[in-house]
């Protein structure tokens, strides 16, 4: 709570830092979103000392150790690039999610989930998707700012955006680190299923571990459309703009995969 | 103590006369020293760029030393005051210092907000500060005018956004590259504009400029003037696919790129982005390419017209800048009106400690007996009294704001204590302090 709260303090910072360009409300907001973060952590910690194991599986859990790494991926961009525009658009995504998990209680874990694999199969899955957060939101920036510069009507955009081939090169560089994880993630989380369905569990979230499930099958489409910018960057040249688009077009799966088919329509990942 | 300026600017004085008064060239250091030298001036330091020639002094007569500064400005430059007289601008204490924190602020300067002033304010203060010329009163006033300066370009926009269009079309390849080493130039036609708007690049450490024209004479001229390497004119089309921008600034008649030759390129270039910027009138550059997907094209108009929205915008950060610049004039002012009070603090300490060095000697006989360290104890405790005694007189008479009040409690002060005499000595002291 304390943690959300913080959040939308600096969400408000980030916001008041990006119109009205005042430096002090930038680092205020940055205050505040550290602070955040460490009682995110804290509020982490304690679930993980209460229960015996990182607060991972489940909906709310996942959400809100998702938003936790988002934070972190953000914070460390905001620190090495010195570029503080991107919280505008990254904290209210942030708030809203804190929200969502914060409005979910935490149920118990099933005895399927304990397993230190798991573990590594939901982080590098999770820190993905928080990149590609990350790199839609700075897709989106650049496809703004492409557009003032296109349209020869420089404004609000170009005065407060850094320029276009360091968000082309923020972008692909989110892109390769999500990517990366999302493979792990899925390499593990195939691993994992056959490993327990070897060991014959009876659990009927095991068995419907297939391609067929919705969210498998989504992650997988979030794969291949990942995949493909990369290959695209690497072979064809592909960046700026077409390379923000598919930002955003993966993003978009992500979150469709995160909350809706989690709650509703998959039988293999309702823990 | 008082602060006097005499200056020329382009408010003021027309170029050939600016020109006549220029410092620069012969020294400012020189023209420092020399103007400390004049009776009636204690410290000097002289600001002189091609839009204006300021002396700034401090004085303890000021009506003498403004005659001075009159007499020093025509005669170093063997000119008649009388022709000078006109076009000169003077100013005393916290109007002077208000007068060179607008300077410093780029409040004063032809194009509001241009940020070469501040320089150039450091550099003369620097050369007249190296050979001694400042003293107290100038360093503060010059230090504040710099924190002034430095608040106005971070705290407000007035200096923000390109003001002529070569700096536009700089100002645009940053926001497009980001940092522009490492990218290539290709200019279009020998030009004054290109070659105006290629040396700015060059000045943003581009790796490469390449030059062509259909006259090859007049191109190799350009490009040693501006570091370019000239290219054949044929080669244009291939140098499209490794320069990442691109200025037009032939004097032909037709386009020299068609839609049709710059979309070749794009597809050459790996959807890499291209920034043209078409500055000939009649232009260059096919109107169509800025439909392209990766091409940034910009021509004459839209230059201009960004030059002139920034232009007004600047316009709208005046007023900001100038509360911080009445709020820097107004701490100075008060600093400079407590150093009225100083001479009387000075000259009431030495009255003080004359006072207790008196009495310890007429003690010293039966001081003798006593061991070293009860001794240093008595020398303390007595300077000690010396110093609670006179604290809060002291505080209070340098917190006096109105220049009247201080003269009048210097005046009470000085035949309270009789201290005329020491008033003589203590006036000499003042300036090392």
């Amino acid at each position: 709570m304390i943690a959300l709260a913080l959040y939308a303090l600096a969400a408000v910072g980030y916001a008041w830092h990006f119109l009205r360009r005042d430096r002090r409300a930038g680092r205020w907001a940055t205050a505040c979103l550290v602070a955040g973060i460490l009682s995110h952590t804290f509020m982490i910690g304690m679930q993980t000392v209460q229960t015996g194991h990182v607060p991972l599986a489940g909906m709310s859990e996942a959400v809100s150790a998702f938003v936790w790494l988002l934070a972190l991926a953000y914070l460390y961009t905001e620190v090495s690039t010195d570029e503080r525009v991107m919280g505008t658009f990254i904290l209210p995504l942030i708030v809203g999610l804190m929200l969502f998990a914060a409005g979910n209680a935490a149920q118990p874990r099933p005895p399927v989930l304990h397993d230190g694999w798991l573990e590594l199969h939901v982080l590098s899955v999770l820190f993905a998707y928080a990149s590609f957060g990350l790199a839609c939101v700075i897709g989106i920036t650049y496809v703004l700012l492409f557009n003032e510069i296109k349209a020869r009507h420089l404004g609000f955009f170009y005065a407060r955006l850094p320029p276009l081939q360091t968000l082309d090169r923020m972008n692909i560089r989110a892109v390769v680190v999500g990517w990366l994880c999302l493979t792990v993630g899925v390499v593990v989380g195939i691993v994992w299923a056959g490993q327990a369905a070897a060991q014959g569990s009876i659990d009927p979230r095991v068995q419907a571990m297939s391609v067929h499930d919705p969210k498998i099958f989504v992650a997988v489409l979030c794969w291949a459309v990942y995949s493909f910018q990369v290959i695209a960057w690497r072979t064809a040249g592909w960046r700026g703009r077409r390379a923000a688009w598919l930002s955003a077009l993966g993003f978009a799966i992500v979150l469709v995969n995160l909350l809706p088919i989690s709650y509703y329509l998959t039988r293999s990942h309702n823990f | 103590m008082h602060l006097l300026l005499l200056g020329v600017s382009h408010r003021t004085a027309p170029i050939e006369l600016r020109e006549r008064l220029d410092f620069a060239t012969t020294g400012l250091d020189r023209a420092a020293i020399a103007l400390t030298e004049r009776p009636h001036v204690s410290e000097a330091v002289v600001v002189s760029t091609c839009n204006r020639a300021e002396l700034y002094v401090s004085c303890d007569e000021p009506p003498e030393a403004m005659g001075e500064l009159r007499r020093f400005l025509a005669s170093y430059h063997a000119l008649d005051q009388d022709l000078l007289a006109p076009h000169t601008y003077e100013a005393r204490d916290d109007q002077a210092a208000r007068h060179l924190f607008r300077v410093a602020a780029g409040l004063d300067s032809m194009v509001v907000g241009e940020p070469q002033i501040l320089g150039q304010v450091k550099s003369a203060y620097g050369a007249a500060a190296d050979h001694h010329c400042t003293g107290p009163l100038l360093n503060r006033l010059f230090h504040t005018a710099f924190s002034v300066g430095k608040r106005v370009r971070s705290e407000t926009g007035l200096s923000e956004g390109a003001v002529s269009v070569s700096f536009a079309a700089v100002g645009l390849a940053r926001k497009i590259f980001g940092a522009l080493e490492g990218h290539d130039v290709l200019v279009l036609g020998a030009g004054d504009m290109g070659r105006l708007t290629a040396t700015h690049l060059k000045g943003q450490g581009v790796r490469q400029i390449l030059l062509t024209s259909r006259t090859a004479t007049h191109a190799l001229e350009i490009a040693n003037d501006i570091g370019a390497d000239v290219i054949p004119w044929d080669d244009r089309l291939s140098a499209l696919e490794s320069c990442d921008i691109v200025i037009g600034a032939t004097g032909a008649l037709e386009p020299v790129l068609s839609h049709s030759v710059v979309e070749t390129a794009v597809r050459t270039r790996r959807h890499r982005p291209l920034f043209i910027i078409d500055i000939a009138l009649p232009r260059d550059v096919e109107p169509t390419v800025a439909d392209l997907g990766d091409v940034f094209l910009y021509n004459l108009d839209d230059l201009q017209s960004i030059v002139r929205e920034n232009l007004a915008r600047r316009g709208d950060q005046v007023e900001q800048a100038e509360a911080l610049v009445d709020e820097a004039v107004q701490l100075f002012t008060a600093w400079l009106r407590s150093r009225g009070a100083i001479p009387t603090v000075v000259a009431l300490r030495q009255r003080f400690e004359a006072i207790r060095q008196a009495e310890l000697k007429r003690l010293e006989p039966r001081l003798t007996g006593l061991p070293p360290e009860a001794r240093a104890r008595v020398d303390d405790v007595t300077r000690l009294i010396v110093e609670k005694l006179l604290l809060t007189p002291t505080e209070q008479l340098k917190a006096l704001g109105d220049a009247h009040l201080v003269s009048e409690y210097a005046d009470v002060l000085t035949r309270l204590f009789s201290l005329s005499d020491d008033l003589t000595d203590v006036i000499g002291v003042d300036d090392e302090e």
